[in-house]
């Protein structure tokens, strides 16, 4: 539940079966402690240390952001650069938040891609969020609601206003369409290297150990979180494709050093060009595994079935989101989101929804209905 | 439409910044003779160049002679075509190099036999491809007979990357080529299909019957059917991320290809892609203010007016002021004004007996104002 600042926080519940409500987790000692996390950390739940996606819909799915120490995997689709969005996002919010970042990828010119990254939207209605939520607050306090019950009233009973500030630092709206600011591209704690000529990854591993070096070489306490962010790690274009077993030591080897560090690494990888094997082994490396699919264009069947499939870029499924600390597996209430652009301009990920059935047509209901169900699909939740 | 699509993608090439469109056609065993994806290529080479005057081709030959290619094409077009001969001595068994072609052979074939080295491979491409848009043609296209043949020479990886490369050099366009899908593994087949933006399959029409079980004669006499027609599925990854589906029927007469469209393919991507999904019962902000907009048929709208009811014999607050007093019949005029009537109907509610309380019949709790 949200606690004020200078409360003790009380336990969250270990029965708390879903994390789609921020309220449910509340930040420990948040301003006493709060000086001495370095830019862009949070604490979340169980005294775990997250930083954002870039994207607030998909930080608040996994319960706070991408774990620190921990690696986040993402299976590419071979028709759709989706992709390539989680990671501009990621990026972005790293620079903004001034955390080194470190990026490879298959290309000749991997800095090129620096210059697709989106800026953050300017905040206007700073001042307008403030005053909703002290209203918020206010209700509250007159109506006392059982805690199982809060997460059906959405995000408006969420944080307070001192957690909504920090909230806005924490995780930003990225303006796709915007490019980042050139001076924040030109600061020294951006590398970027190409994977593509690479016959083996010893350059890729040694690059990653000195980045995480350079991290821990400023003040203790006070050390920067790093991302780095590899894209298409198994491309077929790389040298080192056929070197399934290389390519795993290598990422066991980035776990390894990323957990002995204050470093989140996202790689992004096409499964479907691996055996399957071997896609399972990559699979199961990863902390935290997201995957996204594209969806067929003008497809009568899925325009039927689903609202908003004109605004729909592709769908994101989560299949594995990171724990720390803590026994209880994350149950999310649903697994595969939508991804869209809202207002052409801002990420966002929303739940799948049917489409209301036409009256006419009555039979659609019953027979999407019961397709849906016999033909069983994997991605149930 | 598909080869319609097809075409004028590959001859359009790509945006500025972008990588040229690929398209890579499919080969397999079942549809029979598998010449069936060769006409295709055939067909789309010769559609190619005869869609204008800019467009060019350096084809990359393994398979067949480079003559036979020559033969395929009208004399008008051997100006726009340069070929790579890599069939007549891929390996370089003949110790001496060829003697200077005789004058009638043409001009437009260059021997390679060095398939190993890769990157000469590639110079020799984007030389011909320089000297094609020497002559004028802004736009070329580099078609390769067959990929297959490449990764005899050449490990995969070092084969994506010339493709890649070639992807994205300006003086290419567009690309297209050919491959067996039997005769790799899966994974090769589909990493060519990661780095390409359309991928085209032939399917036979009729299925092969399955052995095992019974009734054969009758497929058998309908497989006659694959010899000329076949399945072409194609699907192209759009700028925009979503993939089309396109399922089409090819007809192969006499040697030439024509492709007409099958209106009762549906596609069944929906039910393996999403989940169940349910309605979505949130409201919206402005479904929220429209539901706090209506007027209820209610006592108390909860806005703090106290309505009075229409009583039939005494209203509400007449009762409290003077509850011994009996009002027979009718009340003023205004006191039937009340919430219980909307502007364009009423409602006319006589209570059954004096005794009972107002409201008794109903939820005494119904009036409470929170």
């Amino acid at each position: 539940m949200a606690t004020g600042g200078g409360q003790q926080a009380r336990p969250t519940r270990p029965s708390s079966f879903s994390r789609v409500s921020s309220s449910s987790f509340s930040p420990a000692s948040s301003s006493s402690t709060s000086t001495s996390l370095p830019p862009g950390v949070r604490i979340g739940a169980n005294g775990a240390a997250f930083v954002s996606s870039g994207i607030p819909d998909l930080d608040r799915i996994l319960g706070g952001g991408f774990l620190v120490r921990s690696v986040v995997m993402v299976m590419e689709d071979a028709d759709a650069p989706h992709h390539l969005l989680l990671l501009r996002n990621f990026m972005s919010q790293g620079i903004v938040h001034g955390q080194s970042v470190l990026f490879a990828g298959p290309t000749k010119e991997p800095r090129s891609f620096l210059g697709t990254l989106p800026s953050p939207v300017v905040q206007k209605e700073g001042l307008k969020i403030k005053h909703d939520v002290s209203d918020v607050q206010d209700k509250e306090k007159g109506l006392r609601i059982a805690w199982q019950y809060k997460k059906y009233f959405g995000e408006l009973t969420a944080v307070d206003s001192h957690n909504r500030d920090k909230k806005q630092e924490y995780s930003s709206d990225f303006d796709l369409r915007k490019p980042l600011e050139r001076q924040l591209l030109n600061s020294q704690n951006i590398e970027c290297i190409s994977t593509q000529d690479a016959f083996d990854l010893s350059k890729l591993q040694n690059h990653c150990l000195t980045f995480v070096s350079k991290l821990s070489l400023k003040d203790g306490i006070n050390s920067n979180a790093g991302r780095i962010a590899i894209q298409s790690l198994c491309a077929p274009q790389c040298g080192y494709f056929e070197k399934d077993w290389d390519m795993l030591s290598f990422i066991r080897s980035l776990r390894a050093t990323v957990q002995s560090s204050n470093a989140v690494a996202v790689i992004t990888f096409p499964a479907s060009v691996l055996s399957n094997s071997i896609s399972k082994r990559w699979q199961h490396l990863a902390d935290t595994l997201l995957s996204v699919r594209a969806i067929p264009d003008e497809d009568k069947d899925l325009a039927k079935l689903l609202t908003g499939y004109q605004d729909m870029l592709g769908f994101l499924h989560v299949h594995k989101v990171a724990q720390f600390n803590s026994q209880v597996p994350v149950i999310l209430d649903a697994s595969t989101y939508s991804l869209k652009l809202q207002k052409r301009k801002s990420l966002v990920l929303e739940r799948l929804n049917q489409a209301p059935v036409e009256g006419s047509s009555g039979v659609s209901y019953a027979t999407s209905g019961s397709c849906s169900s016999s033909k069983g699909s994997l991605l149930d939740f | 439409m598909a080869e319609g699509l097809i075409v004028r993608s590959l001859r359009d090439g790509s945006l500025p910044g972008e990588h040229a469109p690929a398209l890579c056609l499919e080969d397999s065993l079942p549809s029979p003779l598998a010449s069936h994806s060769h006409a295709v290529f055939r067909h789309l080479l010769t559609s190619l160049l005869s869609t204008g005057t800019g467009t060019a081709v350096v084809l990359v030959a393994f398979h067949r002679s480079p003559s036979f290619y020559l033969s395929l094409l009208s004399p008008t077009f051997h100006n726009s075509i340069r070929l790579l001969d890599c069939y007549s001595d891929p390996l370089a068994w003949k110790p001496n190099h060829h003697p200077p072609p005789p004058s009638h052979s043409p001009q437009n074939i260059t021997l390679l036999t060095n398939l190993n080295h890769l990157p000469h491979f590639l110079s020799s491409i984007l030389h011909l491809a320089k000297d094609l848009g020497a002559q004028g043609h802004e736009r070329v296209t580099v078609a390769i007979d067959s990929v297959t043949h490449m990764l005899r020479h050449a490990p995969l990886p070092s084969v994506l990357q010339l493709l890649t490369n070639l992807r994205c050099h300006e003086k290419i366009s567009s690309l297209f080529w050919l491959i067996h899908t039997d005769l790799h593994e899966p994974k090769v087949i589909s990493s060519f299909e990661y780095i390409s933006t359309m991928i085209a399959s032939l399917q036979p029409i009729v299925q092969l019957p399955d052995y095992a079980n019974a009734n054969i004669s009758a497929s058998i006499t309908s497989l006659e059917e694959n010899y000329s027609k076949a399945k072409f599925n194609l699907r192209l990854k759009r700028r925009n991320g979503r993939v089309k589906l396109l399922c089409e029927e090819l007809l192969i007469e006499q040697g030439s290809v024509k492709f007409s469209s099958v209106p009762s393919v549906s596609s069944v991507v929906a039910q393996n892609l999403i989940p169940k999904v349910q309605f979505n019962i949130q409201l919206s902000d402005k479904e929220r203010m429209d539901r706090a907009n209506v007027v209820l048929p209610f006592e108390h709208q909860g806005n703090g007016q106290n309505i009075e009811i229409y009583d039939g014999r005494r209203s509400l607050s007449e009762s409290q002021n003077d509850p011994s007093s009996i009002k027979i019949g009718g009340l003023s005029e205004q006191k039937r004004s009340n919430n219980n009537k909307s502007e364009k109907g009423e409602i006319h509610y006589i209570r059954d007996s004096d005794d009972e309380q107002p409201d008794s019949d109903e939820d005494p709790d119904d009036d409470l104002d929170i």
